[in-house]
């Protein structure tokens, strides 16, 4: 090393240059990408961001992209995602510098909140286009500035669905009050059968249905709706209330549930391991077809019964991204999913429980779906989801607390408290 | 040879100051710049800028859509107060010990096993290879698949007669953090392996000669001989153990999410969810940086020692 040999100098110096040439060359190349990612691809080409990843849900959206595509008015790429992840990268896709143009997601609060954000692009000129829509519908759809962020496609209800075959053999039938109910449990555990299944691995969500409708059942719809947007207290006695009467009912729960996901609680119900799943209609994109007609439900029962009628009922549908770099495909796009056509194609072609958002279109005509409109006819109010009536950031704190809760109802108090302080966080940023 | 080389050079520096190796000491060569300093201003820009700015970040309230907003040491005081993050701390700690002791001790047992060449041994080191090479994500479903209800795991359990040990591995706060330890063992051993054999061939077998002509037995060959041989390897051990411990998130986000209720949370899942679940940019930042530290301090205590004891 202590002779520099002139050779090996000037090669060096060669590999140096050449060094810089592939640095300026990589810059070179840097500012290309990003000059195309800035003009945005061609245009009348976006892309739907779903997370309707079970099979039926998928290829039937995929059905009502390809009759879009059909129009010659634009193409839609469709990129399915799973639910659980597409909910906590949701923030991520709308934060970042090029994002999808449109997503499959929920109206009410939690599309407000991205709203609240300048997130969301104003489709208020696809609403202008849209005739027989009701009010309710449009107010879900409003942010808190006025503007339409939202276009519904169709909305599903929640309930406790079982077999009819299997409640025929066990000799039971449908409770119409919680003590009916609390007597059902005790039969079937009685029989061997675990009552109530439930899926949390991985899904934990789920528990939120059995909060919600508690706490619809004993405290009203509209405590809950202050209770989820800040302005009641977790640790409130009201709230203890909902979990003394959860913990009459605990001991009926599929302890297997903890494990697994509600994808597999659905098979566990179908094949007559557990009796009654708290759970939405989507979960019949994953069950078998021919196992459809042997599917009923009954309403969550009622506690109180002068607590107006609440029902969860979520409306799905789609917003879009403020920053989407071809806003007129986008909003044909959302014209074309908010018609009786496109609507009645998704229905047609996915498991069919689902009622549309259309005025005009037609819902699949089964007991199931009639039996279902029927029950949300009679509500007064309608809730969504936990965490479509507060925000997907408030859903983690659901989630830790009502799994603990399961765990270790005797540490309510705790669980309550330290639930409170988690929220107030997320109030707080 | 050293003293040979270096007598004449110090002697060209004081009989002849315009030589040309004066040149080189005091004023380095452009090209010599350029080798320094390009690479470091790239590695500025790719590294040391965004890791300056994660340290800011730690110091702001920021949800990532709207400016930061400076809130100064605010993070760190609700860390310390954050049940949580010390659960988070306490499995992180727990995780460094087991899935680094056992996969130090694993790997080290396999690669002194597997040294010698052997009918089929190249079998048995590609078996032990094969779970590196799945995705973390993959093995993650792999033994999902074990851990489920009535899974592998349970049979094999109810086959042996200890079937009251059965439980929702993942989803009980007991067993949930060490059903995830295992996968990630299972993965890490084959790659300790590996480094361990790479040092185990680099040994000159007359050490190994010699001492059993003076009647070392196995066990003091393998203590006086191989161990302090493998110096150099049981750095790289070292780091890449603490680094992975540190970053392992793949494993727990795809099994469990920290979950049941944060009884398997590790800072990397807490960091992940404070950031990009609660959209706590700050917060989260805050928690990066003490898992920073934290791998620093470990590091830095290696190699301290290490230094000491070759000067």
């Amino acid at each position: 090393m202590n002779d520099f040999d002139p050779s090996r100098r000037q090669f060096l110096g060669r590999a140096g240059l050449l060094g810089l040439g592939v640095l300026g060359a990589a810059g070179l190349a840097g500012c290309a990408t990003s000059a195309n990612s800035g003009s945005g691809g061609k245009a009348g080409a976006i892309t739907l961001q779903s997370n309707l990843s079970s099979a039926q849900a998928k290829s039937a959206l995929q059905k009502v992209v390809d009759m879009f595509g059909q129009r010659g008015t634009g193409s839609v790429t469709l990129n399915t995602v799973a639910s659980e992840t597409f909910r906590t990268q949701l923030p991520t896709y709308l934060t970042s510098a090029n994002p999808p143009d449109v997503y499959t997601w929920y109206a009410g609060s939690v599309a407000n909140d991205y709203a609240s954000k300048d997130l969301l692009l104003d489709v208020s000129d696809v609403w202008r286009g849209l005739t027989g829509y009701p009010d309710s519908l449009r107010t879900l759809s409003t942010d808190a500035a006025g503007k339409q962020v939202f276009v519904p496609m169709n909305n599903y209800w929640w309930g406790f669905f079982y077999r009819k075959s299997n409640f025929a053999k066990w000799g039971v039938r449908e409770p119409q009050t919680w003590t009916d109910f609390v007597g059902l449990c005790r039969t079937l555990q009685g029989k061997g059968i675990p009552p109530i299944g439930i899926g949390l691995g991985d899904t934990p969500w789920v528990a939120s249905a059995w909060f919600d409708y508690l706490d619809v059942r004993i405290n009203g719809a509209q405590f809950h709706r202050e209770l989820l947007s800040g302005h009641q207290r977790f640790d409130d006695p009201k709230v203890k209330a909902v979990f003394t009467r959860w913990r009459e009912v605990l001991p009926y729960f599929d302890p297997k549930g903890k494990a697994f996901p509600f994808q597999e609680a659905t098979t566990a119900l179908l094949a007559g391991r557990t009796g009654m799943f708290l759970i939405g209609t989507f979960f019949a994109d994953a069950a078998p077809k021919d196992a459809l007609g042997d599917i009923d439900f009954f309403r969550f029962p009622i506690i109180d019964p002068a607590v107006p009628l609440t029902e969860e009922a979520p409306t799905d549908g789609f917003f879009a991204s403020a920053k989407t770099k071809d806003p007129t495909t986008t909003k044909s796009l959302l014209t074309f999913l908010a018609s009786v056509e496109a609507q009645e194609a998704y229905i047609a072609a996915s498991s069919g429980t689902v009622l549309p958002a259309n005025p005009k279109a037609k819902a699949a005509d089964t007991p199931l779906v009639a039996k279902g409109a029927a029950m949300l006819a009679e509500a007064k109010e309608f809730t969504q989801f936990f965490n479509r009536d507060s925000s997907d950031a408030l859903q983690p704190t659901a989630d830790t607390a009502l799994t603990k809760f399961i765990d270790r109802p005797n540490d309510v108090d705790a669980i309550l408290r330290e639930w409170q302080t988690s929220t107030q966080k997320v109030f707080n940023g | 040879m050293v003293a040979q080389q270096q007598a004449p050079v110090m002697g060209a520096r004081q009989q002849a100051p315009a030589h040309g190796r004066r040149r080189w000491v005091d004023r380095p060569s452009p090209l010599l710049l350029a080798f320094v300093l390009i690479p470091f201003a790239v590695e500025s820009l790719w590294v040391f800028w965004p890791a300056l700015q994660g340290f800011y970040l730690s110091l702001t309230h920021w949800d990532g859509i709207s400016p930061p907003e400076f809130i100064g040491l605010a993070n760190y005081r609700e860390l310390a107060g954050d049940a949580t993050f010390w659960l988070a701390l306490r499995n992180t700690v727990i995780w460094l010990v087991l899935f680094g002791g056992l996969s130090v001790a694993g790997g080290f047992g396999m690669a002194l096993l597997l040294q010698r060449d052997r009918r089929g041994v190249a079998f048995y080191r590609a078996a032990l290879f094969t779970p590196v090479v799945f995705s973390l994500v993959v093995t993650a479903l792999i033994w999902r698949v074990f851990y489920e209800p009535d899974g592998l795991v349970d049979q094999i359990l109810r086959a042996v007669g200890l079937g009251n040990l059965v439980r929702p591995w993942l989803a009980d706060p007991h067993t949930a953090l060490y059903a995830l330890i295992i996968p990630a063992l299972w993965r890490q051993i084959g790659y300790v392996m590996v480094l361990f054999l790479a040092g185990l061939k680099a040994i000159d077998p007359a050490l190994h000669e010699a001492a059993r002509t003076d009647g070392a037995n196995a066990w003091q060959r393998l203590w006086h001989v191989t161990i302090p041989q493998l110096r150099g390897v049981n750095a790289v051990v070292l780091s890449v153990i603490v680094i992975d411990s540190l970053r392992s998130f793949d494993i727990v986000w795809s099994l469990t999410k920290g979950g049941p209720y944060h009884s398997s949370e590790l800072l990397s899942t807490y960091m992940y969810s404070s950031a990009f679940q609660s959209l706590r940019l700050g917060y989260g930042s805050a928690i990066a940086v003490v898992i920073f530290v934290l791998a620093f301090a470990v590091i830095l205590g290696y190699l301290v020692r290490a230094f000491r004891e070759e000067t």
